[in-house]
């Protein structure tokens, strides 16, 4: 059944009632994850000053340099800031590896033959082609957030692996840290060509408001979640009803041994 | 307002006798390597017919070109060309010895120190430079081989040495864009202009050629396609408004 031809109490209901998307260290994980990127991205660029490279414009080179007091220091703050985010994120990781990480790479990471179409209709939709056929239902992340995913994870690695080689440059070879420095760049702005979608899409576009709020309470209304992510919407609602037998079943079985005991007296 | 200077070395071919003495007052005053080198000295062979023959010993070092192909090619800036000097200098501390810029120049000037994991070349000597001396190399050269000063003031002693001149040449390159390396050391009374000492063509790395001209129009190109596309949309969103309610 189509969210579009629900009535209107319903409707109302739906709205109200929120359901728990994110859980609470992913959200600080995220905004974490985001104070660290504000750091590090400009003085990130603000060090690539190769001419022959020709990759960040001269004022943007020179004002950081004087803000940090040269090109070493300017260095020495964006790898110790990438040091502690790298750090942090892995801490995360290992500590919430069988809690947060295996369950979310199974139940939302994964593409399924929904994603595959959808990825199939989406972009040419988004081109104005076969407007009226219906998308997919999707998960809990739509097929272009998965894909996105992966390109995070992929790049986050790659940033990782190719920043560890250029801090700790007096161990590696020559040779990998020629490598690391266009390994870096391209995982950082393979990222940020979908990060530019994602702050998008996240803050500004009217449909996804609930997002973006989500990624403070972690709820989104069981209307939104109806609409766009239908699929985890009724998985949802499956858990709910199952939830619901399961508590009546226990109180019942918790009542019948007093009942029984009662009759002995 | 004081001129702008131009720091460099003269160097008479004709008074040099391949002591090399001038490579350990280098090697000690800045501390290099006992592997390592900052400077040579090429022997050019004997030439010319028994009994007239001749041999040229060439003192060889960072020419601290006006346009250094090296500093276009490191990615963080930490080798420059010194604004108030004129010296090619490379910032150790922000240096991680990646080596692009070893490749690049055209002279063989510079090398890669693997135990301190950074790059390493000539500096004018410029701790001594900033108290007023001369470095150690030319201090120490008994045949007065080597010369060093400002280019830009008539008046020092490689602009005398080069005025006094029987012969001036210079190791210009013309880089592949058509500027010239424009190298501040000029070989004076000899004749240098042999394959030994030639520079060559700037050699870049498969990593850093694969960075210009693969990775960055590939990975433009995607960021370009999605602030595209979500700028179309903000602009769809504006004209359009927003609705109270999704539907």
């Amino acid at each position: 059944m189509s969210h579009k031809t629900i009535p209107l109490a319903e409707r109302k209901r739906l709205r109200m009632k929120m359901i728990k998307k994110h859980q609470l260290a992913n959200i600080l994980t995220h905004w974490f994850n985001v104070g660290m990127w504000l750091m590090l991205l400009p003085t990130g660029i603000a060090i690539l000053s190769s001419p022959r490279l020709g990759l960040s414009p001269d004022w943007v080179q020179v004002f950081f340099r004087n803000v940090f007091g040269g090109t070493a220091n300017l260095i020495r703050f964006h790898y110790t800031v990438g040091l502690i985010w790298a750090i942090v994120l892995t801490f995360n990781i290992l500590v919430g590896f069988r809690k947060y990480f295996v369950p979310f790479s199974k139940e939302r990471l994964l593409l399924s033959k929904d994603d595959v179409e959808w990825m199939k209709i989406k972009p040419l939709q988004m081109l104005g082609f076969m407007k009226g056929k219906p998308l997919p239902p999707q998960d809990a992340y739509n097929a272009g957030q998965k894909l996105y995913m992966y390109v995070v994870i992929l790049g986050t690695v790659g940033i990782i692996a190719s920043g560890l080689v250029m801090t700790f440059h007096t161990v590696f070879p020559p040779f990998l840290k020629q490598w690391a420095q266009p390994v870096h760049w391209a995982s950082v702005f393979s990222i940020v060509a979908g990060l530019i979608i994602h702050v998008y899409m996240g803050a500004v576009f009217p449909e996804e408001k609930e997002a973006f709020f989500s990624m403070f309470s972690g709820k989104v209304s069981a209307w939104y979640a109806r609409a766009h992510h239908s699929k985890w919407y009724w998985e949802k609602v499956k858990e709910e009803l199952e939830w619901e037998d399961k508590v009546t079943a226990e109180v019942e079985s918790s009542a019948k041994p007093a009942e029984a005991a009662h009759a002995g007296d | 307002m004081a001129q702008k200077k131009r720091y460099g070395f003269v160097i008479d071919v004709s008074r040099c006798i391949d002591c090399r003495a001038c490579l350990v007052a280098c090697s000690a005053e800045n501390k290099v390597g006992m592997k390592y080198t900052r400077i040579w000295v090429r022997d050019l062979g004997v030439k010319g017919e028994y009994p007239n023959l001749e041999q040229t010993f060439v003192p060889y070092n960072c020419m601290h070109c006006e346009n250094p192909p090296c500093t276009q090619v490191c990615v963080s800036g930490a080798t420059y060309k010194d604004g108030d000097t004129g010296l090619v200098l490379v910032d150790q501390e922000a240096c991680i010895g990646c080596g692009f810029c070893v490749d690049a120049c055209p002279y063989n000037a510079r090398y890669l120190d693997r135990e301190r994991g950074v790059v390493d070349k000539c500096t004018g000597c410029i701790q001594r430079l900033q108290v007023g001396q001369q470095p150690a190399c030319v201090t120490t050269c008994v045949g007065k081989a080597r010369l060093f000063g400002d280019f830009n003031d008539p008046g020092s002693e490689v602009s005398v040495a080069l005025k006094n001149a029987r012969t001036i040449q210079r190791l210009d390159y013309e880089l592949p864009d058509g500027a010239h390396t424009e190298p501040n050391v000029y070989f004076i009374n000899g004749e240098v202009m042999d394959p030994q000492v030639q520079p060559h063509e700037p050699a870049y790395s498969l990593a850093e050629t694969s960075w210009k001209s693969l990775l960055i129009p590939a990975v433009l190109a995607g960021i370009g396609a999605s602030f595209l596309g979500q700028a179309t949309f903000f602009t769809k969103q504006l004209v359009e408004g927003e609705k109270e309610f999704e539907e």
